[in-house]
């Protein structure tokens, strides 16, 4: 089954500054979106992938890597890998932008519900 | 190719550091030789034992200190039975039972069973709530006791029972070290070492019982809730950790029919009494002695595997003890004979001011041994002589005892190939020799990664590096350069980033990394902020501060707390404040539910658990400038009562302090800076451990530099005296801007004055008065373009909602 997302409007390109994570509120899930110096943008779960846990969205972000603020692993920002030598995921939602409007997506599931 | 069933079977019994490191070896010398099975109890893979000390305080992870991973067995081609006992051993079928009832035969096999800790067989021996400190499970539970009790003992004053005190500490617990002696490390330590470590320790907090022994455990319930000593007295503890020593593992090797003294007896090739048996490590016992240290395991090892492998090899002749303390902010070291006896020459030193205590023995004028307390700088080359039974001349007397740095040392030609030089990885002076030539490595760190040696506790980086040296010779210097990069994304160090920024006039930190040939085009979490804290020092007016280079709390200029709240700390110029200031606070904290209200040690208020979105509203209705509790800037000046109110002060340390405050706030610095003003010697706001201390005295302001209370504290010193506030307010002015010139972002003062060194600190800052005269207009200028942070992101509406507001996104199908 190929995935199929639902997509909410969160608003224009330049709500979010460049190399600086903003949090979005997305029914109940907390979101990293992170614009990159070459106008991509990105959106992760806002959780550390480290053992010390806390929030990601005030890393420092480089290409197209993010440095975790608490444990400074590095996150590559497209699909939430941890890079080495360390290991681990944050789980990424895809991201459009249509007419300079971001939106963000939601699987899908089968039924027609969404994942939590 | 040789086939399988060609290759005899070596079974090692136990998958601890000791078995792992032999076979590692073995596969080094001769990787075809063996089919290798490892059984081992635990349900890990070999895991680096001596570190579960860190893992215990959570400076590290349990995967942190994992030595060799599953995919180490595999790549090996090993074998591995983890969470499998071994329950027989037939030396005669020459095969072993595991507790599952699989039968494995070998040709050699080699028994590696470690220890375990020794328990007290008392009374209420059997209640719940004593443990060992011996591995990862151990480790668990103690974390968990931490959580759930409040009060620990830890018996056994030893350097594991220290260890597992300070890990306990750290989380929280109200620990009490019970020791049978009354000196603590006794069997590493005179008695002079023994009461300075026990002093300091006390200061971190640790409480010891000393010449107390345990007879009983007491307790009502299942729980253990306290010690009974022999002398009637009592301790009330919830949690006991046993840590007064360990005893090899034999029980297998017993039913076995092996020679058993307190170790399983081996000769100087690991050999028990049954042919092709053997046994290594702590488990074991040669001359006599059961070794319970790293290093001695490794010797053994290497032996051991030489012997199986049929390459020629010295026998084993035992190994010179030495001990590392790795607990934080104590330093003690001790290795081979401590103790004066007839026949035996004494270096000693006692500075008890510095709390430095030093001493060598010699005999026949030849090094034997020595304890090192408050100073370990020279501990891993003390180590090496104590090896070599080197003869101690004036140029290693200077090294130990003086200031003076060692001369090129030509120690490390002595030092023999197969010698052990990193302890905590097992790593030989051969080793490092045959990478960095093999290899062709210029760096320590290359070292480190390939070999493992100075990874774990550093201490033997010194001699590494001097290996290094050695092998490259006149190569070593440019090789010496190129480890010294700010970060992983340039070689170049920070005195040259410097000097390149000025000479050709960088200004944004992308022209810096462009100019200079950064590796990474948008830097690291390392040099992304220390650029932007160079480029604003350097050009105060043209710099425009990157906050995206920012840590998140300086970026936000507020600081967010584990759960994600924040903390908003206003200014309180010299800790003063006023009712209606007060009334204000009173009621912004009640109006936006503030959780905490603290008093913090720089004499000001700390609202904590701020919602993000509130943070900017709380500055809005304070009305008041930003307190810098994040930056790493000037944080508070705390001062005493002074002359306006003190039968005691002579000088008015408030109107000091608030002039301090007022004129040096918000200016960048390498890391954060406290200072404080006394109004009389008496020294009531502690300016012994500040960055900048001022004390009043009749006439004249003393001024002392250096100061930590922190991490690794460090007692500020005298820089000068002077008469007016002018002058005070000119050396301080020149004293911050030389240490915002020289010093490399994150270095404190009391790490960056060790380094420069008081002495030209005093003749740049106060001697040489044109010196003091550029660096005070180059503060004023810096000083010019400091704004008030919260005014200026209140200002700017699309910052402020960037940087605090969450975006909610609307719910339902678009």
């Amino acid at each position: 089954m190929a995935n199929s997302y639902d997509y909410r409007s969160v608003g224009p390109v330049d709500q979010f500054p460049q190399r600086m994570g903003r949090v979005v509120r997305m029914e109940g899930q907390e979101i990293a979106v992170f614009h990159t110096t070459d106008g991509k943008l990105y959106a992760l779960e806002n959780r550390s992938p480290g053992p010390k846990g806390g929030t990601i969205v005030e890393g420092i972000v480089s290409g197209e890597v993010l440095f975790d603020p608490i444990c400074d692993w590095k996150i590559n920002l497209a699909d939430g890998q941890v890079l080495a030598p360390d290991s681990g995921q944050v789980r990424s939602y895809p991201v459009k932008v249509e007419d300079g409007q971001v939106s963000i997506g939601v699987p899908e599931k089968a039924d027609g519900k969404r994942e939590g | 190719m040789k086939l399988n069933m060609a290759r005899e079977h070596l079974v090692v019994i136990g998958n601890g550091m000791a078995g792992v490191k032999t076979v590692e070896n073995i596969l080094e010398q001769a990787p075809d030789r063996y089919q290798i099975t490892i059984v081992g109890a635990e349900p890990y893979p070999n895991y680096n034992r001596i570190q579960l000390s860190y893992v215990l305080e959570k400076s590290k992870a349990i995967e942190d200190i994992i030595l060799n991973d599953w995919d180490w067995y595999r790549e090996n081609g090993i074998e591995l039975y983890t969470g499998t006992k071994v329950t027989d051993i037939d030396t005669t079928m020459k095969r072993i039972t595991t507790d599952n009832g699989t039968l494995i035969a070998y040709d050699k096999l080699v028994l590696a069973t470690g220890s375990t800790p020794f328990m007290l067989d008392i009374p209420g021996a059997d209640k719940q709530g004593i443990v060992g400190f011996r591995d990862i499970k151990d480790c668990e539970t103690m974390l968990q006791a931490a959580d759930q009790y409040k009060k620990a003992a830890v018996i056994g004053g030893g350097l594991l029972g220290l260890e597992a005190a300070k890990g306990l500490l750290k989380l929280g617990m109200d620990v009490t070290v019970v020791h049978l002696f009354d000196d603590i490390m006794e069997r590493q330590l005179d008695h002079t070492a023994s009461s300075m470590l026990q002093a300091e320790l006390e200061t971190q907090g640790i409480k010891f019982a000393t010449g107390k022994k345990t007879v009983a455990y007491l307790g009502d319930g299942d729980r253990v809730a306290g010690l009974q000593f022999s002398d009637g007295s009592e301790l009330e503890a919830e949690f006991v950790v046993m840590a007064a020593g360990i005893r090899p593992n034999t029980e297998l090797a017993l039913a076995a029919g092996l020679e058993v003294n307190r170790g399983i007896v081996v000769d100087d090739y690991m050999r028990t009494s049954a042919p092709d048996v053997y046994a290594v490590g702590e488990c074991n016992e040669h001359r006599g002695i059961s070794y319970g240290l790293v290093a001695p395991l490794f010797e053994q090892g290497a032996v051991l595997a030489r012997h199986l492998c049929g390459v020629e090899t010295e026998p084993y002749a035992g190994t010179v003890m030495s001990t590392q303390l790795k607990i934080s902010g104590v330093d003690v070291f001790s290795a081979g004979e401590f103790t004066d006896a007839p026949g035996l020459t004494v270096v000693r030193m006692h500075d008890e001011w510095r709390r430095i205590y030093k001493k060598i023995l010699l005999r026949g004028g030849r090094i034997i041994g020595g304890v090192l307390v408050g100073d370990g700088k020279s501990a891993a080359r003390l180590q090496q002589w104590i090896r070599t039974g080197t003869v101690m001349t004036d140029a290693i007397h200077d090294t130990l005892m003086g200031a003076v740095e060692a001369a090129g040392g030509n120690s490390v030609a002595d030092i023999a190939d197969e010698e052990i030089v990193c302890g905590c990885n097992g790593v030989t002076k051969k080793r490092i020799v045959d990478v960095i030539q093999e290899r062709g490595f210029t760096t320590v760190e290359e070292i480190k990664l390939s070999t493992g040696a100075s990874r774990s506790c550093g201490g033997c980086r010194p001699v590494v590096e001097q290996i290094l040296k050695h092998v490259l010779g006149d190569k070593y210097d440019s090789a010496a350069a190129k480890q010294e990069g700010i970060c992983s994304c340039t070689t170049l160090s920070k005195d040259e980033v410097v000097r390149n920024i000025k000479e050709k006039g960088l200004i944004t930190s992308q022209e810096v990394r462009y100019a200079l040939g950064w590796e990474n085009e948008e830097g690291c979490s390392k040099c992304r902020p220390a650029l932007n804290y160079y480029l604003g020092m350097i050009w105060p007016a043209e710099h425009v501060d990157e906050r995206d280079s920012r840590f998140v709390n300086e970026r936000m200029h507020a600081n967010i707390q584990k759960d994600g709240t924040f903390g908003v700390v206003p200014r309180m110029y010299g800790g003063l404040t006023t009712p209606e200031d007060l009334r204000l606070i009173a009621d912004v904290a009640v109006k936006y539910n503030v959780k905490l209200v603290k008093v913090t040690g720089g004499q000001r208020l700390d609202l904590l658990g701020i919602q993000r979105e509130d943070v900017p509203k709380i500055w809005e209705e304070l009305g008041m400038p930003s307190g810098y509790a994040y930056a790493k800037a000037l944080r508070t000046v705390k001062t005493c009562v002074g002359s306006q109110f003190c039968r005691f002060g002579t000088k008015d340390s408030i109107d000091m302090g608030i002039q301090l405050e007022k004129r040096f706030e918000r200016l960048d610095m390498p890391a954060k800076f406290k200072m404080a003003v006394n109004g009389c010697p008496r020294n009531c706001a502690e300016s012994a451990t500040k960055d900048l201390g001022i004390v009043g005295n009749e006439g004249a302001w003393e001024i002392y530099v250096g100061g930590n209370g922190g991490i690794k504290a460090r007692l500020a010193e005298l820089m000068c005296k002077v008469r007016t506030d002018e002058e005070v307010m000119e050396i301080v002015a020149a004293f911050i801007q030389y240490y915002r010139e020289t010093a490399n972002y994150l270095e404190r003062t009391s790490d960056w004055i060790e380094r420069i060194g008081l002495t030209k600190v005093i003749q740049t800052v106060v001697e040489d008065a044109d010196s003091r005269r550029e660096l005070v207009e180059r503060i004023n200028a810096a000083l010019q373009q400091v704004k008030e942070p919260w005014r200026d992101i209140l200002d700017n509406q699309k910052l402020k909602e960037q940087l605090f507001d969450e975006i909610q996104a609307p719910s339902g199908r678009q």
